[in-house]
């Protein structure tokens, strides 16, 4: 069963010469158990889609359904389905951490002693038993970002949002945190991830889409999206630019020149470089350096998003 | 109890939602002492000082002033605690720049819950300020004409102009997203506390001050209270008050409605 529905799904801002694509028809499913990777650089309108899903901005055009429920028309039981720890953690520097969770547990329809076992519950599974009762203010990034998960999670969500979990995070906080969401998903919680790290996506995500540009560019598996690449990429090294059109010239129209390099993309990556090494030895030619890559899933992100502009 | 390891069914109910919101921000601004108290402490500095510079002068004997100056400067001290009011737009601006508020649009929450909860918290605010200045006020000899009554009068308007400054502070804090924007109101009513008859009646105004103090909201809502001090109940004062306040708070009330729709609703 699908618990995410996209369809057509777009956002603009503003009106006029002024208007703003974010979102310009987006498309995807999200099977019950699944964690689904939005991947894409600041601005490709991942976060604008999150947003939307989880009812805090309206779509301007398409549809979408959490849970089965309309975002635009049953707002509140969309609300009641989700949970969501977005960029921005929210959180109210004067409250204390466990009063943050009981009163949230209250307010989706626990009793008052229902609520404080949740919230003892949550407070260990982050690790913040014992900082529970000090102020929000006091916590760190990562301390903010755990109970912000935390928070998240307080009824008991089918579905989980996450909009850029590990962004700022050190190392061993973003493991934690993956460590949580790969044991929610063996839960049967269904996620959806936004990330620029496409090491987080390759890691986490059952399906990635590659968003740029406020459109799915790609989408898949992981393994999918790489294989899709099409590309095992082949560089010969040569003596200089001369030589390098010459074997270019040989081996075919595929294959580029880059330097005194030649560049050779194709699937079948090692028998492409047998055929082009007994090419160069025909023509007398002694390749300097050889080497066979194997596309990750940087290369179809690079390759989607011109080069990864704005991407750091 | 209930279970804690499944789901609850549904969120609690409007009214559940409401007590519980504005628990959170009457211990948020207890937290912040340094918000609440300045406003405390500059009415009891009023009190004090306005009573010991008049208090014992020739101005007890003004046709007006009713010869005890405290019941005349009393109303004065409580309604300036009813700028405390404002409370409910200060705190929604905190909750906005920290982007709690946004994170209580993200759950199943009533909107006007949200809000409310904020007007509730002014309220409350203004009524601990203007009994503490009240009580002072008796302990210092204040004695109301109209009795215990007349003192719980004096909290009703004191509630009243303070759910003014209360629509007032949500609807440009909401608004503007900035708390020297919902802070505002302060200026406003200083100069218009001013050009009323503030320290005498009114009689004893200069010309243009009483020009400007008859069509000045302030000035009905001091004469109403002051007649419940020094009078009794003065039916005409009463019902002038009421309707400068009331419309005082209907359209800061309703400007707070109407910014809080939009704001609680999606982009």
């Amino acid at each position: 069963m699908s618990m995410i529905e996209v369809s057509d799904l777009q956002k603009t801002f503003g009106k006029g010469d002024e208007a703003v694509h974010a979102v310009r028809g987006v498309d995807f499913q999200v099977d019950e158990g699944q964690i689904f990777g939005l991947l894409g650089a600041n601005g490709a309108g991942k976060s604008t889609c999150v947003l939307m899903l989880a009812t805090l901005l309206a779509p301007t055009g398409g549809s979408a359904r959490v849970n089965g429920f309309d975002v635009l028309k049953q707002p509140n039981e969309v609300r009641q389905s989700f949970g969501a720890a977005l960029q921005e953690t929210g959180l109210d520097p004067l409250q204390k951490g466990v009063e943050l969770l009981e009163l949230h547990g209250r307010l989706y329809g626990y009793d008052k002693q229902t609520a404080k076992a949740r919230a003892a519950d949550l407070l260990e599974t982050v690790g913040l038993s014992d900082d529970g009762g000090r102020r929000i203010g006091t916590y760190s990034g990562g301390m903010r970002r755990r109970l912000d998960l935390a928070a998240a999670l307080i009824h008991h969500p089918r579905i989980l949002f996450l909009d850029e979990p590990t962004t700022g995070l050190d190392p061993a906080s973003r493991r934690a945190i993956w460590e949580e969401v790969s044991k929610l998903k063996s839960e049967g919680v269904t996620v959806l991830l936004t990330t620029q790290y496409l090491e987080e996506a390759d890691q986490l995500a059952d399906h990635v889409a590659i968003m740029a540009d406020g459109v799915i560019a790609a989408t898949g598996t992981p393994d999918d999206l790489k294989a899709g690449m099409g590309a095992d990429v082949v560089d010969v090294e040569l003596a200089d630019e001369a030589e390098a059109a010459r074997a270019a010239a040989a081996v075919g129209l595929e294959a580029k020149v880059v330097g005194n390099e030649i560049r050779i993309s194709a699937t079948d990556g090692p028998a492409v470089l047998a055929r082009v090494m007994n090419q160069l030895r025909d023509l007398g030619i002694e390749p300097k350096g050889v080497s066979l890559t194997q596309p990750t899933l940087d290369d179809v992100f690079l390759n989607l998003t011109d080069g990864g502009s704005g991407h750091e | 109890m209930s279970d804690h390891t499944v789901a609850p069914t549904k969120p609690a109910s409007q009214a559940t939602q409401i007590r519980l919101l504005t628990v959170r921000m009457l211990l948020k601004v207890m937290r912040e002492p340094a918000v609440t108290i300045p406003n405390l402490a500059i009415s009891v500095f009023f009190l004090f000082t306005y009573n010991g510079a008049f208090g014992s002068s020739d101005v007890t004997l003004i046709p007006g002033v009713g010869g005890n100056y405290l019941n005349f400067i009393l109303p004065v001290t409580v309604l300036f605690s009813s700028i405390s009011g404002g409370a409910a737009g200060l705190t929604l601006v905190a909750d906005l720049e920290t982007g709690y508020f946004r994170r209580q649009l993200s759950m199943p929450l009533s909107r006007s819950a949200i809000v409310l909860a904020a007007i509730l918290l002014g309220a409350i605010q203004v009524l601990v300020q203007a009994t503490l200045i009240l009580s002072l006020g008796l302990l210092m000899g204040a004695d109301p004409a109209a009795g215990v009554g007349g003192a719980l009068a004096l909290l009703g308007f004191a509630l009243l102009w303070g759910m003014g400054f209360a629509g007032y502070s949500v609807a440009t804090g909401l608004k503007t997203g900035n708390a020297q924007a919902a802070q505002a109101a302060t200026f406003i009513f200083f100069p218009l506390m001013f050009l009323a008859p503030v320290f005498l009646p009114m009689e004893q105004l200069a010309g243009w001050i009483q020009a400007i103090a008859k069509v000045n909201p302030t000035t009905y809502m001091l004469e109403a209270m002051r007649s419940v001090m020094i009078q009794g109940w003065v039916a005409s004062s009463l019902i002038k008050g009421l309707a400068a306040g009331g419309i005082f708070a209907a359209i800061t009330l309703t400007a707070a409605v109407r910014v809080a729709r939009s704001k609680t609703s999606r982009a």
